[in-house]
């Protein structure tokens, strides 16, 4: 009872912070919170895969980048597209694409879906880069405008104002989270995890294997199609590299890793922890990778279970309070 | 000759050049999985590492045969250093911390090399032996690339010879194929796979070096090397020398003739192709193990 009071205060706190961030810290920091959400949202639906069905996805970026590219294709091409639609297409088409996959990608577990993400999400990324056509090659989409977000004889806000955009992205985001957070909880993202566990077993409880697998990577390919069409909203350009490169499919993986691929929080934590290392290091140097990277060989050898885990195991180790795992 | 021929054969020759490096890296990058069921990420960004070794070395020295010589076993003791210090402690966790370790050596390797030499593309001169065309039945080809292909060939030649006709060559073989019933047997695996990851590496190493006046150096160069040695190993067949040997020769020659007739199909073709043998041969056209 105590416990869930604390929750409910930690959750009020959350939101009253969200709420007057911006006017605290500034458009500038504004931003920066909405890419962390971003990314949140993005290392959330990677370890879906990654923490709670056991299968590394080398190649996330094609769902980020699909939905980027479909939103930004969307609001360039069809004049008037609304908001909340574009949105919508970013998420349908990173679900769409995952629908199309996963045939080959529920067959196989372990390294061979790491490579054949991979192999997909370069693929992907070639397609992108060759076909300017459509998608601008190495320049990109860029120029298109944010239409605002329209609720028929109610309201019409204006999007283009950083502090609105700022709450749109952020109610957006903390709705997938939720419904991600809530879907984990289910029946459904229970066999998921038992998949992970014991895969045999929960196919002589009679459950279709290769169906909920699927099912579970349309479900993390549609919300990084989300993510990736918030990206394309608040950056207003979309190119291949920074959504579709190999290193956006990294950046989740150690997102994740550093936050703690064990828990559902982990990744928010490890978004958070690495965007705020990135404001700080860049005012040393521009080589950000070579920190993170350091950092995240750091996190693989000593500390799998990421910042949760160590948390955890402190918490057991000094107030003998938290169960020893 | 007319000069649409010579300009395939020229065409062939690259593809060939090309090809032959590409098959040094991923022969290193099959046997490591072979063995050690890690798929090291981290390949090509060593096969840099070597390149950008071989610029320091030349600058100092101005020697290309002594950078050639030096740049290689550098980048190999680094591998060696990674493999004994970074991937053997986390072995216990299984592949996926392994792979992952690849990502963050990767990292570490793509920013350090900017940190060290900056993101410019540096030059690396052909040596003035080297330098230069050679007449041969009506055709002139570009001596530097006969010898990216006879110094392959040699290397490959040797590496052959030390695979099939020695004992250490038949315990690598044998931990290709199992890895635990070798050790079973009594034979120190871990030293066995220190080995294998560091001439692997110092493979790639030669690659780079030889690469580095044909490319240039910078720091793009372990991505192109790299997606397409993966491609090699992939569609090749993990653990199969043969089969990376097949498809890297064809890739080299994709390449060639893909800039010339379909520059925008080739890459496309090349990652739907793997794709395709990936999703319904996961171990490759010409991989022996399920």
């Amino acid at each position: 009872m105590k416990n869930h009071r604390h929750k409910w205060i930690l959750w009020g706190a959350g939101a009253i912070f969200a709420a007057v961030f911006p006017h605290v810290f500034g458009i500038y920091y504004a931003n920066f919170f909405v890419a962390f959400a971003i990314f949140s949202l993005y290392a959330v639906t990677l370890n879906l895969l990654l923490g709670y069905m056991g299968v590394l996805s080398f190649g996330h970026a094609m769902f980020f980048g699909t939905g980027a590219y479909a939103t930004a294709i969307a609001l360039t091409h069809i004049p008037g597209f609304p908001l909340l639609p574009a949105i919508l297409v970013g998420g349908l088409s990173g679900g769409l694409l995952a629908l199309i996959l996963s045939p080959l990608l529920v067959r196989v577990s372990g390294t061979a879906f790491a490579m054949l993400t991979l192999a997909f999400g370069q693929l992907i990324f070639v397609i992108a880069l060759k076909y300017r056509e459509v998608t601008g090659g190495e320049d990109g989409i860029g120029g298109y405008s944010i239409p605002p977000l329209n609720i028929p004889g109610v309201v019409s806000i204006d999007m283009t104002d950083k502090i609105n955009f700022y709450y749109f992205a952020i109610a957006v985001i903390a709705v997938c989270l939720f419904i991600l957070w809530f879907y984990t909880k289910t029946p459904f993202g229970n066999l998921v995890v038992g998949i992970r566990d014991n895969a045999m077993r929960i196919d002589y409880l009679g459950f279709k294997l290769p169906q909920i697998k699927a099912v579970n990577l349309i479900v993390c390919g549609a919300f990084a199609g989300i993510a990736g069409s918030v990206h394309a909203l608040l950056m207003k350009l979309v190119s291949t590299v920074g959504v579709l490169d190999i290193s956006a499919s990294f950046t989740p993986i150690l997102m994740a890793y550093i936050g703690g691929v064990g828990s559902f929080f982990g990744p928010i934590i490890g978004s958070g922890v690495l965007h705020l290392l990135e404001d700080l290091v860049i005012r040393f140097t521009d080589r950000i990778g070579l920190v993170n990277g350091a950092i995240f060989i750091l996190v693989v050898l000593y500390a799998p279970m990421g910042l949760v885990g160590l948390f955890g195991e402190a918490k057991a180790k000094w107030f003998h309070k938290g169960k020893v795992s | 000759m007319s000069p649409t021929t010579v300009l395939y054969v020229a065409q062939a020759v690259h593809g060939l050049a090309y090809g032959m490096l590409l098959f040094l890296v991923a022969s290193g990058l099959t046997m490591i999985f072979g063995m050690m069921g890690i798929l090291n990420i981290a390949h090509a960004s060593f096969a840099m590492l070597s390149a950008y070794f071989c610029y320091q070395v030349l600058l100092m020295t101005e020697n290309f045969w002594v950078a050639l010589l030096i740049a290689p076993v550098v980048a190999g003791i680094c591998g060696i250093l990674t493999e004994r210090f970074l991937l053997r402690t986390v072995h216990k966790q299984g592949h996926l911390a392994e792979l992952l370790i690849t990502v963050g050596i990767m990292m570490v390797i793509l920013e350090a090399v900017k940190v060290g030499w900056g993101a410019e593309s540096l030059v690396v001169k052909i040596p003035p032996s080297l330098s230069g065309l050679v007449n041969f039945a009506g055709l002139t080809y570009p001596i530097y690339r006969l010898f990216v292909i006879g110094l392959s060939v040699v290397i490959l030649g040797i590496m052959a010879l030390i695979l099939f006709k020695t004992r250490l060559g038949k315990i690598v073989r044998a931990a290709v194929s199992d890895a635990d019933m070798v050790s079973a047997l009594g034979i120190n695996t871990p030293l066995v796979f220190m080995l294998v990851f560091g001439i692997g590496i110092w493979l790639a190493g030669v690659a780079g070096a030889v690469a580095a006046p044909l490319l240039t150096v910078f720091p793009g160069m372990a991505d192109q090397l790299g997606m397409d040695a993966f491609v090699v190993v992939v569609v090749g067949g993990f653990g199969s020398l043969g089969g990376a040997f097949i498809v890297a020769l064809f890739l080299g020659e994709l390449n060639a003739y893909g800039i010339q007739f379909i520059p925008r199909l080739a890459p496309v073709l090349m990652f739907a192709f793997m794709a395709i043998v990936l999703a319904f041969k996961p171990m490759g056209l010409f991989g022996e193990r399920e």
